[in-house]
């Protein structure tokens, strides 16, 4: 069975403690897995404790026979308990082995007996430690069978429960602690008997010998315990994820594997919502600095989450941002009367006396205001009825809810508040109830309406990444998206950019001629229109030309049987040169004069009005014709507080409260409303949002009558930072089918831009200098803010790469910039690149939209021209 | 083929037909002499006809024909009515005349119409009698409609609680009345209507637009239902602000709720025991109910606090988010809201809108129409405004609520203006007024508190 094994251990070897939990014990193909893991460890030259949950399920089989009251229940309970093992060892071809047996002859006669001799709390512990007893006893004869001799452990030897105050019978026995400090006997004790260990997480004695249970997040506790017990080299918690993200991977796709946290920041973000990790299985290694990693057991090759003491090396980052809702805030407002000796103290003794427990706090000098927990006692009970009856005695009560709390964690948080401006901005927008800093300085919390927060996380998570808060760029902190990793979408590979390998050696050659250049892939422009056109959903796509209004590029989208939005007459007459008379055309200016209208209306383009001004001052114009209905939805139907604040700061659209009266007016020119058209905004990643504005346009569809079509417009994402998810258009088109099939009456239509030819372009230039300053260093390249003003502009990303240079060592860190007066003229900063020289190519990437289209002659530079590849 | 029709220039509304085949009524209608419009209403696993049934059956399907005709007629509005099968009797007459201009009256103001005059069935001049249709022996059991808000949930577990035997009926395919009409653990009915689809093409060539009075529509529904699958009862959840008129205009009470109205609950529960059986009745359970008193029932039906809404906005599309079952802006929202506030702890009710309404000055006009201050009531099926003024002043003064935004402008601003005395809660909560409830289910009326 192991014809390569290792050497054997010398005493001293280090200690590996590798804690499995439930679905990870509960099946053959696992335990193989497992053997394998530790005889990687064992084969490091580690002696291996491993730490075992009971089989999935099988702690709640026990909970549930304690709680029977009929002893002919709790045997059969029993017999379905033991069976499920029976089972498992028939899968191994095993006999069950005389351990095990021998628990399974104790849970019998505890079953029998029930609670009455030993009493019902420590009869009920004994009885659900039998699941881990069970599994470490299987589990040792499988990894023996298999040629790992291992020796089983009683956990409960090793584990002393120890006494606190304020402790009942019941916290004693059901949420114990041990104090686990290094214990060289229990070490040199282990040493005589083997090398590779298996005992059970979640269990412990106290002082009188009987057994105890650790409460929440036991098993992982117990593998801290006993790393610490044996001053282990590392703790490794085998779970179903490879770690700690930077967001919640619900909310946010795109958060990032935390590769490496100090135990006060993972305790932090443990705390304040991953559920990966209870938050108090940290505080037994803290001291003796034992590292904890996480893994995840099916992808043992992916890094995992390493938390452990060392701090210094790395620039201050955020690590995580997280949301915590359903909570409730009580704000108390007093003049003078926070000064009093005693005054807190009664106030806080209402809260105790209501049985409602205080989580937040924050106060002025007239203001103090907390927040509470969703409870049961809080949703359904009068508790806060007679809370604020009891406060008001004394001060203002305001109840504030339901309310949600977002916090960022990161070590030397208050150091980092000059980046996170556009966060704070973020929040400007909001109603902000409650800011919290605490003064380890770990996080930032700001208490909000819960009715944003979905939206808001993920949003604030790209914010975050984009001011250079959160430190992806830092691939020794961060790894991988969760979607790249786990997702179904599939994800950008760098290496697929047509520019780096395709295409490279004939960018260099059109460089060598001159720069700078924007060169266009008509492959990309297709592919990317051919994936749209599988929006089944969707009855007719129309290419925002704003983006790029290459003739090229809208002759290849013609021929893929696009219709095209153009916003001014200007962008019509264009693709109306190009394009042939039958592809559709749709003109959705915004503020557009009047005789920009009266010229749209003499071509066959749809237009589209978004205001109540063209219908009451030049109705005539419009008189017996069909127009599209721009309508804003952030008011009236407006889902949250940001998109109503947003509807109304955006000049687009009209609002829908004034929907009546436009309709009136149309009515009084016989105006007929047949399309209705909304725009989110862009780079919108998440399916859902088409979803949204496609159901609310149908809605309000339903009150015209008239109208045959919605147009959902586009701002389809498209992804900038390497390893971030690309929009899954099969989620999309499956979004948009659900709605269609409600509202099947209607057409529908999009307007995608940026989408089909941001990724088909690049910018190349070359370098033309370096500069250094203090630390700073910069790359000079021949054009800048007057040949793509975007990442000015809107603070965009664009990936840079040095082309000469593709296959180097990226050791410089520079910031990019181009060559006009202005110190908002950086194309990027921070950029990790190869020590680049004068003449090199730099090509900036993704900027096939918006790039060329918004160039302008500032400072008089030569613009870039074009360049297709067909 | 025939010109496309200027809808609003028509002059005739045409009922051409009704037939009924295989659990699938069919009603024909026209303009002029434009294209048929049919309506399709499909009735799942339809039982055989018994002979005993055909008669009243017929009766019921030509209501039906003569009163879904409205969504058709309203397209048009043309002064002329006919009915393909001859003139009808003076109660039938009635009862349509009668629904038509007060079921559309809403419709007439928002369109700037005057009906009054425009609307005449044609009439054989048959007086009517009182003689009451045949007996069938329906079975004793009881259709109940789910609108997916609060007040068919109070309905059915009042004749729940009184081991009444009933089905939870809907009629038309939103997610969120089939996952309350499940929540309510009764065998379920599931009725399809299909409009003509003419009538969407109508509405393209500029039809007439606005409210129908829907709850009628689906009344002749469940009558045809009633008879074809055999129930004694049909047992609406209207209550009793829903008689009270909107507003007046040029002289015309406007209500928005016409139909959920007491009149029309006695027209056709009358025109029933004349026409289709003796044995049938159309009644309204929680009619003697104020909205406070259905409020404060419903807030002791925790389940089904995440599938109910009473938002008026059609939500085709369900996701698990309050916002997507309540849009926190119309009068329905606000309504319920404020009723509801007076009887569930605050965090509780929070959970169930996910924001508070009330703590939103953007919300004030919208409360403003619900109390009746500075507006007339809105054009929803909401509850009177001294109802809602009710719950404000309550809220007024509880501590958790009173320093809201909109609570504590009520307390500043609309309170010193009012009469206290007028403003107690408890009057609410007392059942009064007439009502139509069968000796049957009438237990299920003491349930209700």
């Amino acid at each position: 069975m192991s014809p390569n094994a290792p050497a054997p251990l010398s005493a001293g070897a280090p200690w590996i403690v590798m804690k499995f939990g439930g679905t990870s014990v509960a099946t053959l193909p696992r335990w193989q897995n497992i053997r394998e893991l530790v005889s990687s460890r064992r084969a490091e030259g580690a002696r291996v404790l491993v730490v075992v949950s009971a089989l999935t399920g099988i702690t709640d089989a026990l909970k549930q026979l304690c709680a029977q009251e009929d002893k002919g229940k709790r045997i059969e309970a029993y017999q379905a308990i033991a069976q499920r093992h029976y089972d498992l060892l028939d899968h191994m071809q095993l006999a069950a082995p005389e351990t095990l047996a021998e628990r399974l002859r104790e849970l019998a006669r505890l079953a029998e007996e029930g609670p009455a001799l030993l009493g019902e709390l420590a009869w009920s512990a004994l009885v659900q430690a039998h699941g881990e007893l069970m599994s470490s006893a299987l589990g040792a004869a499988f990894l023996s069978h298999a040629g790992l001799p291992t020796q089983w452990v009683d956990a409960r030897e090793c584990l002393a429960a120890i006494a606190l105050p304020n402790q009942n019978e019941r916290t004693k026995l059901l949420s114990a602690m041990v104090e686990a400090k290094p214990d060289p006997a229990l070490n040199a004790r282990l040493e005589k008997l083997g090398e590779v260990f298996i005992t059970q997480g979640f269990i412990a004695r106290e002082s009188q010998s009987r057994t105890v249970l650790l409460g929440r997040g036991g098993s992982d506790t117990s593998a801290s315990y006993f790393g610490a017990l044996l001053k282990a080299q590392r703790v490794e918690i085998w779970t179903d994820v490879a770690g700690m993200f930077t967001a919640n991977p619900r909310q946010v796709p795109g958060a990032r594997l935390l590769q490496k946290l100090d135990y006060e920041e993972a305790q932090e973000i443990a705390s304040t919502g991953a559920k990966v990790l209870h938050p108090r299985c940290l505080s037994p290694l803290r001291e003796p600095r034992v590292p904890m990693l996480i893994k995840d057991t099916n992808r043992p090759e992916l890094e995992g989450t390493v938390i452990g003491p060392e701090v210094r090396e790395h620039a201050p980052s955020v690590k995580a941002i997280s949301a915590r809702k359903g909570i409730t805030l009580v704000s108390m407002e007093s003049v003078g009367m926070w000064q009093q000796v005693g005054f807190l103290s009664d106030v806080f003794a209402h809260f105790k006396q209501h049985g409602l427990s205080v989580d937040l706090i924050s106060s002025a000098e007239t203001n103090v205001t907390v927040s509470l927990d969703p409870t049961e006692n809080l949703l359904d009970s009068d508790a806060v009825a007679a809370l604020a009856s009891d406060l008001a005695k004394v001060c203002r009560v305001k109840v504030i809810a339901p309310c949600a709390a977002i916090t960022m964690v990161g070590r030397g948080m208050r150091s980092m508040l000059h980046t996170l401006s556009s966060v704070l901005a973020e929040f400007g927008q909001l109603r902000v109830h409650l800011i919290s800093q605490s003064s380890n300085n770990l996080n930032l919390t700001f208490v909000v309406d819960e009715s944003v927060v979905d939206e808001l996380v993920p949003r604030l998570h790209e914010m975050l990444i984009a001011a250079g808060a959160l430190r992806t760029d830092d691939s020794a902190l961060f790894g991988p998206s969760w979607q790249s990793l786990y997702g179904s979408g599939e994800t950008v590979m760098a290496a697929d950019a047509w520019w780096r390998a395709e295409c490279r050696d004939q960018l260099l050659a059109l460089a060598a001629e001159a720069t700078p250049r924007y060169v266009y892939h008509l492959p990309t422009v297709r592919r990317q229109a051919r994936e749209l056109k599988t929006l089944t959903a969707v009855d007719r796509m129309h290419y925002a030309v704003k983006a790029n209004t290459h003739p090229a590029i809208l002759r290849a989208l013609a021929e893929e049987g696009f219709g095209f939005e153009c916003v001014s007459p200007g962008e019509l007459k264009a693709v109306m040169a190009v394009v042939p008379e039958t592809a559709p055309l749709l003109f959705t200016p915004n503020f557009a004069p009047r005789e920009d209208y009266a010229w749209a209306l003499t071509t066959r383009a749809a237009v589209s009005l978004d205001s109540l001004y063209p219908l009451e001052h030049w109705g005539e114009v419009f008189r017996g014709r069909e127009i599209v209905l721009r309508v804003d939805l952030g008011r009236g139907l407006g889902h949250h507080e940001k998109v109503r604040t947003g509807g109304s700061g955006s000049k687009f659209g009209l609002p829908v409260d004034q929907l009546d009266a436009f309709l009136r007016l149309a009515d009084t020119h016989g105006v007929v409303v047949r399309g209705l058209h909304a725009h989110l905004g862009s780079g919108i990643l998440d399916v859902k949002h088409w979803g949204e504005v496609y159901s609310q346009l149908a809605s309000i569809a339903e009150r015209i009558g008239s109208v045959a079509f919605l147009d959902i417009g586009g701002g389809l994402g498209v992804p900038s930072h390497p390893g971030e998810a690309r929009l899954d258009i099969a989620a999309l088109d499956e979004t948009l089918r659900k709605v269609k099939a409600a509202y099947p009456h209607y057409q529908l239509w999009m307007e995608p831009g940026r989408y089909l030819v941001a990724d088909a372009g690049a910018l190349i230039t070359r370098v033309t200098q370096q500069k250094g300053k203090g630390s700073w260093r910069y790359l000079g390249v021949d054009t800048g803010m007057n040949s793509l003003i975007r990442p000015a502009l809107y603070d965009a990303w664009h990936e840079i790469v040095n082309l000469t240079r593709l296959d180097e060592a990226a050791t410089a860190l520079y910031q990019v910039v181009g060559p006009i007066c202005e110190s908002g003229d950086v194309i990027g900063s921070d950029r990790r690149l190869p020590e680049a020289r004068e003449g090199d190519v730099v090509l900036i990437a993704q900027a096939g939209a918006y790039g060329k289209v918004m160039a302008s002659p500032y400072n008089l530079r030569d613009e870039a021209e074009e360049v297709i590849l067909e | 083929m025939t010109q496309p029709i200027q809808p609003r220039l028509t002059q005739v509304f045409r009922f051409v037909r009704a037939s009924y085949a295989e659990g699938v009524a069919e009603l024909a209608y026209a303009f002029d002499q434009g294209e048929e419009l049919i309506e399709r209403v499909r009735f799942p696993a339809p039982p055989a006809l018994t002979p005993e049934r055909k008669h009243a059956f017929a009766a019921a399907l030509k209501l039906l024909h003569l009163i879904a005709g409205i969504s058709y007629y309203k397209a048009g509005v043309p002064p002329k009515i006919e009915v393909a099968d001859g003139p009808l009797d003076d109660a039938t007459a009635n009862l349509l005349d009668d629904l038509y201009l007060h079921g559309l009256a809403e419709f007439a103001y928002r369109n700037g119409l005057d009906l009054r005059g425009r609307i005449a069935f044609p009439r054989s001049g048959e007086p009517p009698g009182k003689v009451e249709a045949a007996a069938l022996h329906l079975p004793k059991r009881t259709l109940v409609p789910i609108g997916g808000g609060k007040d068919s949930v109070v309905a059915v577990e009042a004749i729940k609680q009184v081991g009444g035997e009933a089905t939870a009926v809907w009629v038309g395919n939103s997610p969120l009345i089939a996952a309350c009409a499940e929540r309510t653990g009764l065998p379920t009915l599931n009725i399809q209507r299909e409009l003509a689809p003419g009538l969407f093409e109508l509405n393209r060539l500029g039809a007439w637009n606005g409210h129908i009075p829907v709850t009628a529509v689906n009344s002749a529904i469940l009558v045809l239902a009633a008879v074809l699958y055999g129930y004694d009862s049909i047992a609406f959840a209207n209550e009793r602000s829903a008689s009270a008129a909107t507003l007046e205009y040029e002289g015309q009470q406007v209500n928005h709720q016409w139909s959920k109205g007491y009149a029309f609950e006695q027209l056709l529960g009358d025109w029933l025991h004349t026409h289709v059986a003796a044995d049938l009745d159309y009644c309204s359970l929680l009619r003697p109910f104020s909205e406070l008193a259905i409020t404060r029932a419903f807030a002791k039906h925790t389940p089904y606090f995440d599938v109910f809404s009473s938002c008026n906005r059609n939500f085709k599309i369900l996701g698990p988010k309050p916002a997507d079952r309540w849009c926190g802006q119309c009068p329905k929202c606000h309504f319920v809201f404020l009723a509801l506030a007076p009887f569930l702890p605050k965090p509780r009710l929070l959970t169930i809108f996910g924001r508070n309404l009330l703590d939103d000055d953007s919300q004030a006009a919208g409360f403003d129409a619900l109390l009746e201050y500075h507006d007339h009531k809105p054009f929803e099926c909401v509850g009177e405004g001294a109802e809602a003024r009710a719950a404000m002043y309550t809220l007024s003064q509880r501590p958790e609520w009173q320093e809201d935004a909109l609570v504590a402008r009520f307390r500043s601003e609309i309170l010193p203006q009012l009469d206290v005395a007028q403003l107690t809660l408890e009057p609410w909560l007392r059942p009064s007024g007439e009502h139509r409830v069968p000796d049957r289910l009438q237990a299920a009326l003491s349930t209700i508190t």
